[in-house]
């Protein structure tokens, strides 16, 4: 290994400013990475972390501010359009949150596609004994001949990574790498990224996991409102300093937690089975919080969609209330009161072009109170958005604004006004706080739990372990299909919890 | 697949689903009132600023070219008259297709619709016997019962077999006009005229005049009152609602209980009806009788109108009125000046082009 530039570091980026508009997503920002060093970029949604990896890889370009690599200006006075392309040749490499892999390919294919230096004439025996060379060097544990669409997850990850070291990346930039991995998975992630830093690269791991962040780095920089509010050393950071400079305004009190006094059974699920789903039973009580944990895509959206009667079940029996719902549409059981807050906001919760007033009665809209006969009732819809607007602190200038010009907040605001608003005796809410600034992603549990004390019953579902332990009065894992549990909370044992989710149990 | 994000994953499922049909809704989705009638004269005025150039190259003046067009539109009650009854198939036709792209389906199967629609009524038209008032809207009715079935086979396809509409339509438009020659070489040829077309009808069976003494008959009335109700039927009925949900986002309509077949099968039907009535208007107000080709690609014709109107039953009024002054004008421009009447659907191709390109910018100026 060449001996690196004493004194310079890896990577230089000074006084990065980005503005959207009147966003200020980056309000000159400065980041050092040295060699042979894992630094976490921390901070909330919101705070700058994704602006400024793009910048860095060349995605967007900043208003003003340079970028030095291995000594060399990337981006600066004199230099032309910093491009993904140029960014990867001089040895930056980026796993993005979603990945860029083809499903249909195999690992090869994947890794060739778009490499300059894999030749005119492919030769996939050399690349596939590359990747393998790679994938013992990193204990990556990698088979050139798998197809995509067969692998995990935590798979797919790690063939972002080989593909990154592959291209000669010497700076490798892990956006949210955890976010989609169960525990054991985490682990195994955690020791790849060590491994990258004795083989002489950095890595930038970008977070909001502070558990994370102090295990596997050696100094972490800390953005807040598009600056950087803090840079240490981790012998020197505690979980409280992190987080105070991560947040630094005067938190909320805890969540408040009436007593809970479950009334009778609300929803009574039995042998629930479909599409990912594996004989599925349990019972929600009125008053009662049931909250799912749970790895993404173990069958949580099957159930809410096959609750709510968005898409068939196979067999099995749901009970809302007394009343057997398990043939009804959609529309019966939203009458028969059940209320859904789906994952999806882009595109399921929200018609991104309606106008919110239309959004919000876009599940109602047979209601009598909203039409006359087969007509709409326009001046009621608009009365009731302005209603539901005041009542859920929704900010726009009027009911006819389109939600998509909307902060992911405000829109989410839209879903709970018009799922709670209409005091369902049940709720399916399926990670309602995801992707949301804690201010908003607060006001959404607190209105939850209002719900739950006045008597309906929640069906929560995340992906978030923490929230799940907040917020759950019984609390269950989804795992392969399957549901285990529940249990009340008072009983929970957490390590069991992290085995259930890993599917270890 | 144990640990796949359900988010990427239902966001991959959706722009799949999605295609390029919500991408014709993306561009017309948001325009509003003004602004899109703005766009769309502007397109105009472009369209006839570029077709110049290839006039002025032949040697003419385009000045004189659209002078004459001008008064080969305008310049007799007569050319008004030919004009306005050759602008009603488009305001019947594209006020179905606009329906259609705000359902997110893309029916271009006009051509299909409109000629199995005249082939029914000119049948009903030739065979029923009774009061010839009652007939007459037999005939119509039957147009319509015939281009919503031709529409409704398509719709079937799309939905039972995943064809996409975009085929389904595109290629029953061959099998429909196909039908018409063969009924008209055969069994429903006038014998002896050694031309593709049906005897004449009764005329009593024609369609009433608006103006005496002119050619202009009341389609342009039923049009313009189906145009209205197509308007009011999308923006102030649940039916519309649904509809416009279906076009603006898929997964949003089935979590809200709108079902994606009812809805499909139901605007295609709609637009098929419409399409079907202007093959019975042409016929039995234009015509009198069913000739091969009479035609003329309205089907195809209608889906620009329908886009220079930005899928706004209401704003295709304009935009068909426009089309129809259009190629009336055409045939004067070529006998006067002798500028080819070809180049008006120059003009009304650009228009189209240019008013997309306009909503596209508009929509690139919206985005932050």
């Amino acid at each position: 290994m060449e001996a690196p530039d004493v004194g310079r570091a890896l990577l230089e980026m000074h006084g990065i400013v980005k503005n959207y508009g009147a966003v200020r997503a980056n309000r000159g920002i400065d980041l050092i990475v040295g060699h042979r060093r894992v630094v976490g970029l921390l901070g909330e949604n919101g705070s700058g972390k994704s602006t400024l990896m793009k910048v860095l890889f060349g995605m967007i370009r900043p208003d003003s501010g340079h970028v030095i690599f291995q000594g060399k200006t990337l981006l600066g006075h004199n230099t032309g359009d910093h491009t993904p392309r140029r960014a990867m040749a001089a040895g930056i490499g980026m796993v993005h949150q979603h990945f860029t892999l083809v499903d249909a390919m195999t690992v090869t294919e994947n890794i060739v596609l778009g490499w300059d230096r894999a030749g005119k004439v492919l030769k996939p025996a050399v690349i596939a004994s590359q990747i393998e060379e790679a994938s013992r060097a990193y204990g990556l544990a990698v088979n050139p001949g798998d197809v995509i669409a067969k692998l995990s997850f935590g798979q797919r990850q790690r063939i972002e990574i080989v593909k990154a070291i592959l291209r000669g990346s010497k700076l490798l930039i892990l956006d949210e790498p955890t976010s989609n991995l169960s525990p054991p998975e985490v682990a195994g992630l955690l020791a790849i990224v060590r491994r990258l830093r004795d083989q002489g690269h950095s890595v930038v791991f970008i977070s909001h996991k502070l558990s994370e962040v102090m295990e596997i780095c050696d100094e972490v920089v800390v953005l807040r409102d598009g600056a950087v509010a803090g840079h240490v050393e981790i012998a020197n950071a505690t979980r409280e300093s992190l987080a105070r400079m991560m947040v630094e305004r005067d938190l909320e009190g805890p969540l408040q937690r009436k007593h809970h006094t479950p009334g009778a059974a609300l929803l009574t699920v039995e042998g629930l089975s479909g599409q990912q789903l594996h004989d599925i039973s349990f019972t929600v009580r009125a008053g009662e919080i049931l909250a799912v944990a749970g790895v993404d895509g173990n069958g949580q959206r099957e159930l809410l969609d096959g609750l709510a009667g968005v898409t068939p079940i196979q067999a099995g029996r749901i009970r809302l209330n007394g009343v057997d719902i398990t043939r009804m549409n959609v529309r019966q059981r939203l009458a028969a009161g059940l209320a859904y807050i789906p994952v999806d906001r882009a595109s399921t919760s929200l018609v991104p072009g309606f106008t919110i007033a239309d959004n919000l009665a876009m599940r109602d809209i047979h209601q009598p109170s909203l039409a006359f006969g087969p007509f709409l009732n326009s001046k009621a819809i608009r009365e009731m958005a302005r209603k539901r607007m005041a009542e859920f602190d929704i900010r726009a200038s009027s009911p006819d604004v389109p939600a998509s010009s909307l902060s992911g907040g405000n829109q989410q605001k839209i879903v709970l006004a018009r799922e709670i608003g209409r005091q369902p005796k049940m709720l399916l809410a399926f990670q309602p706080t995801w992707g949301l600034d804690p201010g908003v992603a607060r006001f959404v549990l607190d209105q939850i739990l209002q719900l739950r004390d006045s008597g309906s019953a929640i069906l929560y579902v995340s992906a978030e372990l923490e929230e799940v332990l907040t917020l759950g009065d019984q609390i269950a894992v989804m795992s392969r299909g399957r549901l285990s549990g529940p249990v009340p909370r008072e009983t929970v044992n957490v390590t069991q919890i992290g085995m259930l989710m890993a599917g270890a149990a | 697949m144990l640990f796949m994000d359900s988010v990427g994953q239902s966001k991959r499922v959706a722009e799949l689903d999605v295609t390029w049909n919500l991408r014709v809704l993306d561009y017309i989705g948001n325009s509003t009132g003004i602004r899109s009638a703005l766009r769309a004269i502007v397109a105009v005025l472009l369209a006839f600023l570029v077709t110049s150039i290839p006039i002025i190259l032949s040697g003419k003046s385009p000045l004189a070219a659209y002078g004459s067009l001008l008064n080969g539109a305008f310049g007799s009650v007569d050319h008004i008259a030919f004009a306005l009854n050759k602008s009603t198939p488009y305001i019947l036709i594209a006020a179905g297709v606009a329906l259609c792209f705000r359902a997110g389906i893309i029916n271009i199967g006009g051509e299909g619709q409109v000629a199995v629609g005249a082939l029914a009524t000119s049948w009903v038209a030739l065979n029923a016997i009774g009061p010839p008032f009652l007939v007459m809207i037999l005939a119509l009715a039957g147009g319509v019962a015939a281009g919503a079935a031709w529409a409704g086979l398509a719709a079937a396809i799309r939905l039972t077999r995943g064809v996409h509409e975009v085929l389904s339509t595109l290629l029953l438009n061959f099998v429909g006009v196909l039908v018409v020659s063969a009924a008209l070489n055969g069994p429903m040829g006038e014998p002896g005229s050694g031309f593709p077309q049906s005897p004449i009808f009764d005329d009593r069976l024609s369609l009433p005049k608006l103006l005496a003494g002119s050619d202009l008959h009341v389609g342009l009335v039923i049009a313009l009152l189906v145009a209205v109700m197509a308007q009011i039927l999308l923006w102030r009925t649940r039916f519309g609602f649904a509809l416009r949900m279906l076009g603006g986002s898929r997964p949003a309509a089935d979590y809200a209980g709108v079902s994606f077949t009812a809805g499909v099968m139901a605007v295609m039907l709609l637009s098929g009806g419409l399409a079907g009535m202007a093959g019975a208007i042409e016929v039995l107000g234009v015509h009198y009788r069913l000739i091969e080709g009479f035609s003329q690609g309205f089907g195809f014709t209608a889906v620009a109108v329908a886009l220079l109107g930005a899928a706004d039953p209401l704003a295709v009024i304009p935009a068909a009125l426009f089309f129809g002054f259009l190629q009336a004008g055409a045939l004067a421009m070529q006998r006067e000046v002798g500028v080819p009447s070809s180049l008006v659907f120059v003009i009304q191709g650009l228009s189209v082009v240019f008013a997309l390109c306009a909503m596209g910018l508009d929509r690139r100026g919206s985005r932050i």
